[in-house]
Formats: structure tokens, sequence, C-alpha cells
């Protein structure tokens, strides 16, 4: 029964993990580098929720869309302002993109985190609880109110971006640009709002994740750091660019951190994402649903 | 036993048959042209001949000693040097830097290798540019080092993928007058070429592939008269 | 003297200038508590050196030199802590184990570019940090572990520090003017083309992780035998993040960007910290802007502000679209 249990959580958590694996999958698709802020988006989620509902006494139904907007808005400016030359070969770091991009997205991550730090102390803040039921009972298995609430709201948020992803004009877009920028600028797409599309998308569902989350994480400067971490577990897990792998990933991972607290040591249980990550890129480079390259 | 021998070579890109049980033998000192429309695996040949490749089945032997499947790193020490067809070279290194790191990765002293480059520099006539960066040169320039990198260790078997693409005249005369006078010499040559005047002007073994399959192999005239040649090229090239 | 040598040379000397200036320094500045900051900057400018020697010269991105400076750090540590052992066995230990592990590392990685070798590497710096934060029973976790010191006088491990910084950097510079020092460089700028023109890559790869692996260790190792504690702190990503941003901001590929940049960063931060502003907020920003617009860091600034004065070629701006790519 325990394990039973374990693997619901397992998977409530995952919801979490996917929403943000979602977006640094699609930024993965159309820069083909790694965004290492990402996790600061979640923190901007988590504050913004937490603070609206604590300071301001902003209603639920408000405040969490109002995390979501805020984490759209935020990634929409870092794109315009540092991921552009990127994608726009500017000047010296035309050869390295990959350094720009390390250094670039760490050293942003590394403000955000200090500047919230600044701003709102070290100190965390926990955001109110989606629903005053403490608990639901399936039979024998026992999940807490905010926690199915939030997993089944986030959940509904997730498959909606999905089916946005995979049906949509907006998601086509984004999938031309992530198979071939140049050729989709040919065919007339316009790259540019696309890429802030994909960064206001990612940081929404990042936002949002901070947010359903702050209640049990509460919000820190640095409490973005660890979900971002597994996020790239996740993502290379599923392979960098499919939305469906990052789904699935993050359904995964959450199931085996939690089996893995369970079993072999809750102590170490934020050890296991990065041992599996290790793991996997080691044994399997381009992931489990990239491709292989031939060379010897 | 041949120089190089390729013995009936294959390999598959996710369903694609780029080389398809290719067999090739090259004598030393030959000159050979390998030619052929866009995707009949010409630069996937090679790719396998110097080891960035590995093929699913085959075997390429050099002075039958079997080579395929080792490091690219391997088989250049062994005396295949090659040029890419997208120029490669070290950017923030010199001119000069990137010739010593040549000479001296296939075994030259450093002073011995810097005496060469030197000696490479001026035939080459990229004395202009000896200390400057990589990144600073002209693409012709680029195209030049790298080709003169390849003569840094005495390669047995020099590999050149699309050497006279995209460059000045005056820098390919350079590169051809370089090639005929080392060729002279006994220096044994693999070229592919879209260019075939250019690669008829060295008058060539003319080795011809369509589809990942050779289709005609001999002396160029020949080759260029044969009427499959002639269709895989769809009225193009033939002189 | 070709180009990118004489830039290495003229590099080198210049960091030698700069370290003669810090073995006078103690003349004029007397307080213990600016020597100790001058101490933590040469630890932290190792640690840059060491960082720099597998990213900028190698173009391996690791995120894990501060997980080495942990290893060191806690081989003497326990070694002290456990077993009695003094430093003399301890500090070599260090060394070791870090260069060790430094191989198995590379060893490991070779394969992975970018963003994978990027996030492997944090990986591997955060289990680490994770465990020995957690197994209370032998490193007593957060709590620390209490080191014995090496000298009864702060100037003592001033030159000590100076010394192994000055080696350090000798010595990469012979190395960088040997023809190893032209593979490193070679597999960042292309690794493809290295190995075709005949370099060893994965032997290369493995010697820059190995060599970086070992400073960091050492570093470490001194470090908390300065300190008198080693803790779980040291091998912070925030840490990583104040190495990158030495290098980057001194100048990243150079052999005096590092240095320099170390004791800049952490000489500012000290003066942030005391008047209460967050220094991390400032150097994030300055990364920032300086990767955003002046690659060469400031190095690189000075360099071309000085170019008229100097016989040197520096490295130009290539118009975009001309020549090749």
């Amino acid at each position: 029964m325990l394990t039973l249990e374990a693997i619901l959580l397992g998977l409530i958590m995952g919801v979490f993990y996917g929403l943000m694996a979602f977006g640094l999958t699609l930024i993965f698709g159309i820069l083909k580098v790694v965004y290492f802020a990402h996790g600061e988006s979640f923190m901007i989620g988590a504050f913004t929720y937490s603070l609206l509902a604590l300071w301001l006494g902003v209603p639920l139904w408000l405040a969490i869309p109002s995390a979501i907007v805020v984490g759209g808005v935020v990634g929409v400016i870092v794109e315009r302002l540092l991921i552009r030359p990127l994608y726009e070969k500017f000047g010296d770091w035309q050869a390295m993109r990959d350094e720009y991009a390390i250094i670039v997205t760490f050293g942003l991550s590394l403000f955000l985190v200090n500047l919230a730090n600044q701003v709102f102390g070290p100190y965390p803040f926990r955001g109110p609880d989606l629903t005053d039921v403490a608990r639901f009972e399936f039979g024998p298995l026992i999940v807490g109110g905010h926690r199915l609430a939030a997993a089944v709201l986030g959940g509904a948020v997730l498959i909606g971006a999905y089916l946005f992803i995979q049906h949509s004009f907006g998601g086509k877009q984004i999938r031309a640009v992530a198979q071939n920028r140049f050729g989709a600028s040919i065919a007339g797409i316009d790259t540019r709002m696309v890429s802030m599309l994909v960064f206001a998308l990612a940081g929404g569902l990042a936002a949002l994740s901070g947010a359903l989350l702050a209640p049990l994480f509460h919000a820190s400067p640095d409490v973005g750091v660890l979900p971002a971490l597994k996020s790239f577990v996740i993502v290379v897990l599923g392979g960098m660019g499919s939305p469906i792998g990052s789904l699935v990933g993050g359904l995964i991972l959450g199931v085996l951190e939690s089996l893995g607290a369970l079993y072999i040591s809750y102590t170490y249980r934020d050890t296991y994402a990065f041992a599996i990550l290790i793991l996997v890129l080691l044994l399997r480079p381009q992931g489990l649903f990239g491709e292989r390259a031939r060379e010897v | 036993m041949s120089f190089l021998e390729i013995d009936r070579v294959s390999l598959r890109f996710a369903g694609l048959l780029a080389v398809d049980e290719v067999s090739l033998r090259i004598e030393q000192g030959e000159m050979v042209g390998l030619i052929g429309p866009n995707g009949s695996g010409k630069t996937t040949l090679l790719n396998i001949i110097t080891g960035n490749y590995a093929p699913d089945a085959g075997e390429v032997r050099l002075q039958g000693r079997r080579i395929d499947g080792l490091r690219p790193n391997r088989i250049a020490r062994l005396g295949i040097a090659r040029m890419f067809q997208l120029t490669r070279l070290f950017r923030r290194l010199s001119t000069l830097d990137n010739l010593i790191t040549a000479g001296c990765a296939v075994g030259l002293g450093y002073h011995e290798a810097q005496a060469r480059a030197d000696a490479l520099i001026e035939e080459l006539g990229l004395g202009e540019v000896r200390d400057e960066d990589g990144a600073n040169l002209s693409g012709g320039q680029q195209k030049l080092l790298e080709f003169g990198c390849m003569f840094m260790g005495d390669p047995r078997l020099a590999v050149l993928d699309e050497p006279f693409a995209a460059i000045h005249p005056s820098m390919r005369e350079i590169m051809v007058r370089i090639i005929k006078d080392r060729h002279a010499k006994g220096q044994t040559f693999l070229i592919v070429s879209h260019d075939i005047p250019a690669v008829i002007d060295l008058r060539p073994r003319l080795v011809v592939m369509n589809a990942g399959s050779v289709i005609a192999d001999g002396n160029f005239e020949r080759v260029l008269n044969d009427p499959e040649v002639i269709e895989a090229y769809l009225g193009g090239a033939a002189a | 003297m070709s180009g990118s040598r004489l830039r290495t040379r003229n590099e080198f000397l210049a960091s030698l200038l700069f370290l003669a200036l810090v073995a006078l320094l103690p003349i004029w500045v007397t307080s213990t508590y600016w020597q100790g900051l001058f101490v933590v900057s040469m630890y932290f400018a190792l640690l840059a050196v060491a960082w720099n020697l597998l990213a900028g010269y190698t173009g391996q991105f690791s995120l894990a030199p501060t997980a080495f400076a942990m290893i060191g750090a806690y081989t003497t540590g326990l070694l002290a802590h456990h077993f009695g052992l003094s430093p003399l066995i301890g500090i070599p230990a260090a060394i070791v184990v870090s260069a060790v592990v430094g191989m198995g590392l590379g060893r490991v990685v070779f394969r992975l570019r970018g963003p994978y070798l990027a996030l492997t590497t944090l990986a591997f710096a955060e289990i680490l940090r994770h465990v020995v934060r957690n197994a209370h029973q032998i490193t007593r976790g957060e709590f620390g572990l209490r080191v014995p010191a090496l000298f009864d006088h702060h100037l003592a491990y001033y030159y000590l520090f100076l010394a192994l910084l000055l080696a350090v950097q000798t010595g990469l510079y012979l190395m960088l003017r040997s023809p190893a020092g032209l593979y490193l460089q070679a597999i960042r700028d292309d690794e493809t083309a290295a190995a075709s023109r005949g370099v060893n890559v994965i032997v290369w790869k493995t010697v820059a992780f190995t060599i970086s692996g070992a400073i960091c260790g050492i570093a470490g190792a001194l470090y908390v035998h300065f300190a008198e504690i080693a803790s779980p702190q040291i091998g912070h990503i925030f840490e990583t993040g104040l190495v990158l941003a030495s290098v980057v901001i001194g100048g990243m590929g150079t052999m005096i960007g590092p240095v320099v940049g170390a004791f800049l960063v952490e000489i500012t931060s000290e003066q942030f910290r005391a008047i209460g502003l967050n220094h991390m907020l400032f150097f994030a920003f300055m990364v920032i802007v300086i990767v955003r617009f002046f690659r060469e860091g400031l190095w690189g600034l000075s360099m071309l502000a000085l170019r008229p004065w100097l016989a040197q070629p520096a490295r130009k701006r290539r118009p975009l679209g001309a020549g090749g790519s």
C-alpha cells in the first residue's frame, strides 16, 4: 500500500515537474542551448502567488493566473534582452553560442536569485493552500488536499499546453522553428515572435508550477534551483526538444524519486535525479527519445 | 595488396543507404578523382576512410592493415590526411600555430614543425597572415590553410573534399600547383569534387558514384563519355 | 613570434607583474583582515585559473570546479579529523584524490559537449555536495569539520598561496607554449578538426580535467587549513558562480584575466558585504553585461584601448558576413 501511495505522490509531483520541463524543452527546441535561469521563473511564480495572497489579500482564483502572467512577461523580457543574440549571429560570440548561453543564463540565474534575496530577504514565505480540504481519501490511499487540487489544475493546464503545441497554428509555428529556424523564416514565420511566444509559455508554465507548489516548498529566493536542475534531467531523459518526452519524463522522474525516497533513502532523495542524469548521459547521450550520432 | 583497399563497405543512416557495398582499390602514387551528383555518398565514403564514421559492413585496409572503426586521430597518425568540405580550422590560433599543431599531432617535434610550417606558408602565399588568428583570414585563405595542414606530416594519402569550391582562382592555382608537384613526387591523392574541369586538369583516374554505388571507374576520358555517367549527371558536366 | 604565442607571453608577464605587486602588498597593508581577504582572493584565483584552463583554453564548460575544491578540502580535513594525519600527508593526498577524480570524470564525459557537459558536471557537483552535507557521521555536515592550522602567522599562508599561484601560472604558461597547449586550444576551437589532424582528443581532454581538478583540489585543501574549517558551502553552486564571474569579468581564455578577475571579484564582494549590499547581484549583472557586450572581459578591453602603443596584433572583430564562418 505504501508503494501505491508513493507512486501516486510521485505522479502528482510529476505533474509539477512536467510543467517546468515542458517549457524548458520547447526553449531547447528553438534555441538548441540550455536555459539555466528557468528555475527563476518557478521562483517568480511562487513569490507572486504567495505575496499577492498574503500581502494584498488577492483571492486565489486571481493570484494563480497573475503568477502565470508575471512569469510569462519576465520570460519575454529575458528573451528580448539576452536571448536574441543567440540566434541573430551577434559579433564575437557567433562561433561560441554554447559558451554564451551557459554563461549568460547562469549569470541571469544568479542575478535573479540575489535580486529576490535583496528585495524580499532570504526567509521563506508560505503561500496559502488551494483548498481547505485537508485530505482526500481514495479507499486505502490518502492524499493531501492541496496537493491533489494543485495536481489536477496543473495537469489540466499542461494538457492544454500540449494540445496547443500539437494542434494550434501557434504551436505549429513553434515546431517549425524548432526543426529549422532559417527554413521557417523563409516560409514566412516570424521567428522573433515565435521565440517570444515560447519564452512566455515556458515562463508562465514554470511560474504556475512555482505557485502551485508554494504552499509546500515555500517561496524563497533559491526555491527554483532544485526544480530547475530536475527539469534539466527530465528534458534530457525525454529527449531535448520533445514535448511528449518532457511530460512522460516528468511523471517517470516523480515516481522514481518517490519510490527512491521510500525504499532507498529519504535523506538523499534529491540526489536521485542527478544520479539518473549522469547515468543516462553516459549510457545514452541522446536521451531516451533522441537520435544517435554516428561518430566513432 | 593495394595501398588502400575499400572492401564492400556499407553505411546506412536511419533508413537511407548512403554507401551500398562499395569496393575500391587505390594504388600508391595514384591520383583519384571521386565525382558524382549530390547525395551520391562521396563525402560519406570519405568519412569512412578517415574514421569519422564507422561502416555498418565491410572493411577498409591501408597497406593490408584494417583501419575501419579506428578513431580519426589514429588514422591521421597512420598517414591519411584530409580536408573538409566546409573549412575547419582553429580560429583562435594563428596561421603558423594551426600548421604547427597539425605537424606535432602527427609526430613532428616542435621546432621541426615550425620550420616546415614556415616553408609551407611561403609555398601557399600566406606569408602576410602568418601571425593572424585563423578567424581573421579570408575564406580563401582559410581554405588554403586547411589545405596546407594536410602536408605537414608527409601523409601517405591525402583526401580532399571539394577543395576547389568557393575559392578565388588565384588560390586555386596555388592548390593545383602544389597538388601536381606533390603528385609528381609520389603523393597519393583522393579528391572529391563537383568541379569537373578542375579535376580533369589533374589527369586522374575517375571514380563515379551515384546513389551510394560506384557506377564507373577508370581513365577520365573514357569515364566521362560513359552514357551511364552522363545520365547520372542529368545533362550536367561532361566536358 | 606568432600572434597567439606573443599574446600568451605578454599575458603571462603581465600576470607576473601583478603577482609581484601582490607579493609586496603586505608592506603597506598590515591589517590581518585585508591580508586574509587577499588569501581568499588567491584561493579563488587558483580556482579561476583551473577553470579557465578547462573552459577557456580547452573549451570544456564544467560546472564542477568548487566540487573539486571540496574534494581536496575534505580529503585533508577527514584525514586530519578521523586519523590525526598531519597536513603534510593530507595535502598531497588531496592533490592525488582530486587528480584521480578529475581523470575519472574527464574520461567519462569526453563524449559530451556544451550543455550536456555542463549539466553532467553540475549533477556531479550537486550529488557530491548533497552527500557531504548529509553524511553527518563522517563529515559533520553543515556544522563543518574542524581542520588544523598550518602556520601561526597569517603571512605564512599569504606567501604559501602566492607561491602556489605563481607555480601554477608558470606551469600553465609552459604547457601553453608546448604542443600540449596547442592541442587543448585546437580541441576548444574545433574538436573534429583536431581529431582529423591527429590530436588524441580523449587523452587531452582527460589531461585537462585531471590538471584542473588537481589545482582546485590543492586550492581547497590549503584553504581549509587557512580557515580552519571545512564546510559543504565550499562546493555550493553560487561559489561556482563566483569562479565563473572572476574568469569572465577578467577575460576568459587569457593568462591574466582569471587572476585579476578573482581579486576584483573577491575584494569588491567584501566591500559590498560591508555596505550591506548583495555582491552577487552586482557580479551576476557584470557577468551578463560583459558576456553580452565585451567578450574579452576587462583584460580584452584594456588591450583594445592600449593597442596603439603595443606591438602585437589584437584579436580583431570580424565584420559580419565576410570570410569564413
